[in-house]
């Protein structure tokens, strides 16, 4: 079983997980940030031990059984009462369309 | 008559109906009272439909008609991230508190089929995101053993309903030992199928090469039974297989061979009865005739690491979806990007950050290499690894989980002492490979008597050899 080695007390940065939280779409209040960065060296700490292990680094990243199964490219058709489940849970809704803010503008 | 909830097994329920003791709708009235009466402590349902009697009554109904099918009447609990049509599924999360499934996944249409009655949606961790169902948003679920201590998870309300006498079984997810791990815990039989086995439609994604969805029950004759209906190819979910096509050919005479890997059971974060239990399990099977080999599995050590680096990735893929766009809380920023920053940061509990951002972090551009490939690479060596393993033992047997039941809060401090927990069944969803844990005794901790598992791990395919194994070992 792998064990915990010697403690790296910094694994990452405030700065990067600011990049990362901004990547993820999630936005963390100040109070938050110091616990995810303690969270986050704990982890990356017991993590890390897998970039000692020597690995053979191939094209083909697949598990063993794994190969592309694909459908055909064709509509299926929604029923009016589908249609009208799927818009009732939208947030924000305008006649038979899901309603977002500007993306462009000001 | 006056049901006695305790003894009942799926083929006794049947036989019951059959033998007109008791009818459908007397046994969800049952099951409800007994809901009733424990929920409130216990917290293993989050919602109990009030439509449960009208399935029982056209399950009696389909009876009187003579058209039954194998699980007519007999009522179970649902795991919050699986979709019934028109119900809310929450996944236990503030993100979809008020979301209405639109479509029902197909192990619901299956079971429906069959005649399974749905009593209602049970607690979870936070998008099927930890070990314990504390990360729920609505509450943990109390383990019925001790209701000091977790019921497991992140399938804790699934196994807690069942333990309780509040279903006769349930289903649950497991990505990483969600099903097994509360199944242990609670006294349970929980099987994870052999990825593809069963049909991941309209089941929230996790960890999209890892989910399996799997049954919780009181025998393995129970889970037999149900995995019969749940399981098959689906046009549906394209990663569904025939398992007829994959199964080992049927092995030459009768004697099974068990495979330990005793190099892997000797660190010192393993409960010392737990180990006690296994050692006695493995003097049953060989008082039960079972040849017994010590196997090496070389590269299991890193199993943990890789999956905590594959899982959080699909994760953070996974988790994309919800935006507040289409369905799920909505929180407003100040523009369209920050209203996804704002509606996440709320609609989320913190162990599904913690692995999103853990996810982000590995597939980063910088990090890819390091993290993610070499993840992936090692998780080869690994199946690798046991697929060797097989070609000369049947079953590899390990306990479930490295200790009994813990204590509510205890392991809130430190997230990788909750993530080594998963330390013996994440190997199975790393290779895809069947495993089931059934129950291995009790433990003593503070004067209360914990359940322990014993897990076994197939073949491909072989979920057959697992049940030929467990119900033996269980005397069924």
């Amino acid at each position: 079983m792998i064990r915990l080695l010697c403690y790296n007390p910094r694994m990452i940065t405030p700065k990067e997980l600011e990049h990362i939280a901004n990547l993820a779409r999630i936005r963390i209040a100040d109070d938050e940030k110091q616990s995810f960065l303690k969270d986050f060296d704990s982890i990356l700490n017991y993590i890390d031990q897998l970039k000692k292990l020597p690995v053979l680094l191939e094209n083909d990243n697949r598990m063993t059984m794994t190969k592309n199964v694909t459908r055909a490219d064709t509509v299926k058709n929604t029923t009016p009462e589908d249609r009208e489940m799927l818009l009732s849970e939208a947030p924000d809704r305008v006649g038979d369309f899901v309603a977002v803010k500007q993306i462009f503008g000001e | 008559m006056k049901i006695n909830l305790r003894e009942l097994t799926i083929s006794k329920a049947i036989g019951h109906m059959q033998a007109g003791d008791f009818d459908a709708v007397e046994l969800t009235e049952a099951y409800i009272d007994e809901i009733a009466k424990k929920n409130r402590d216990i917290n293993a349902y989050l919602e109990v439909f009030d439509d449960a009697l009208d399935g029982a009554k056209l399950a009696r109904k389909r009876m009187q008609d003579g058209n039954a099918g194998v699980l007519s009447g007999i009522p179970c609990a649902i795991k919050d991230n699986i979709l019934i049509k028109g119900k809310t599924a929450s996944a236990a999360s503030k993100m979809l508190q008020n979301y209405h499934a639109p479509y029902s996944a197909t192990v619901i249409s299956n079971l429906a089929r069959e005649g399974a009655v749905f009593l209602g949606r049970a607690n979870m961790d936070e998008f099927a995101m930890g070990g314990s169902t504390e990360n729920s948003a609505y509450g943990v679920t109390k383990n019925p053993h001790d209701p000091e201590r977790v019921a497991g998870g992140s399938s804790g309300g699934s196994a807690a309903a069942v333990a309780m006498d509040g279903a006769l079984f349930a289903l649950g997810s497991d990505t990483g030992g969600s099903i097994r791990q509360p199944a242990s815990f609670c006294n349970l039989v929980g099987l994870k199928p052999t990825y593809g086995a069963v049909s991941r439609y309209g089941v929230m994604a996790m960890g999209s090469s890892l989910d399996q969805i799997g049954p919780l029950a009181k025998t393995v004759s129970d889970a037999e039974i149900i995995f019969s209906v749940i399981s098959g190819r689906d046009a549906n979910d394209g990663t569904t297989i025939d398992l007829n096509s994959i199964k080992p050919a049927a092995r030459k005479g009768n004697r099974l061979k068990l495979g330990i890997p005793r190099h892997f059971l000797g660190g010192d974060g393993i409960d010392k009865d737990v180990l006690s239990a296994f050692d006695s399990a493995v003097e049953t099977f060989r008082s039960k005739g079972y040849e017994t080999k010590e196997i090496a599995l070389p590269n299991i050590g890193a199993s943990l690491p890789v999956y905590y680096i594959l899982m959080p990735a699909e994760v953070s893929a996974n988790m994309a979806r919800f935006d507040g766009v289409k369905y799920g809380l909505h929180v407003d920023g100040k523009n369209v990007i920050l209203d996804y920053f704002e509606t996440r940061a709320a609609g989320f509990g913190r162990e599904v950050k913690r692995r999103i951002l853990l996810g982000t972090y590995v597939l980063s551009s910088g990090y890819y290499d390091a993290y993610y490939n070499r993840a992936t690479a090692l998780r080869r060596l690994i199946t690798d690894d046991f697929v060797k393993a097989f070609a000369d033992v049947d079953v590899i047997i390990t306990p479930t989980a490295p200790s009994p039941a813990f204590k509510i809060g205890e392991k809130n401090n430190d997230p990788v002492s909750m993530y080594l927990e998963d330390i013996f069944t994440v190997t199975a969803n790393l290779t895809g490979m069947p495993a089931m844990s059934i129950p291995n005794g009790f433990a003593k901790k503070s004067g209360k008597n914990l359940p322990v598992g014993l897990q076994l791990t197939g073949r491909h395919g072989d979920e057959e050899t697992l049940f030929r194994v467990g119900k033996d070992f269980l005397n069924e």
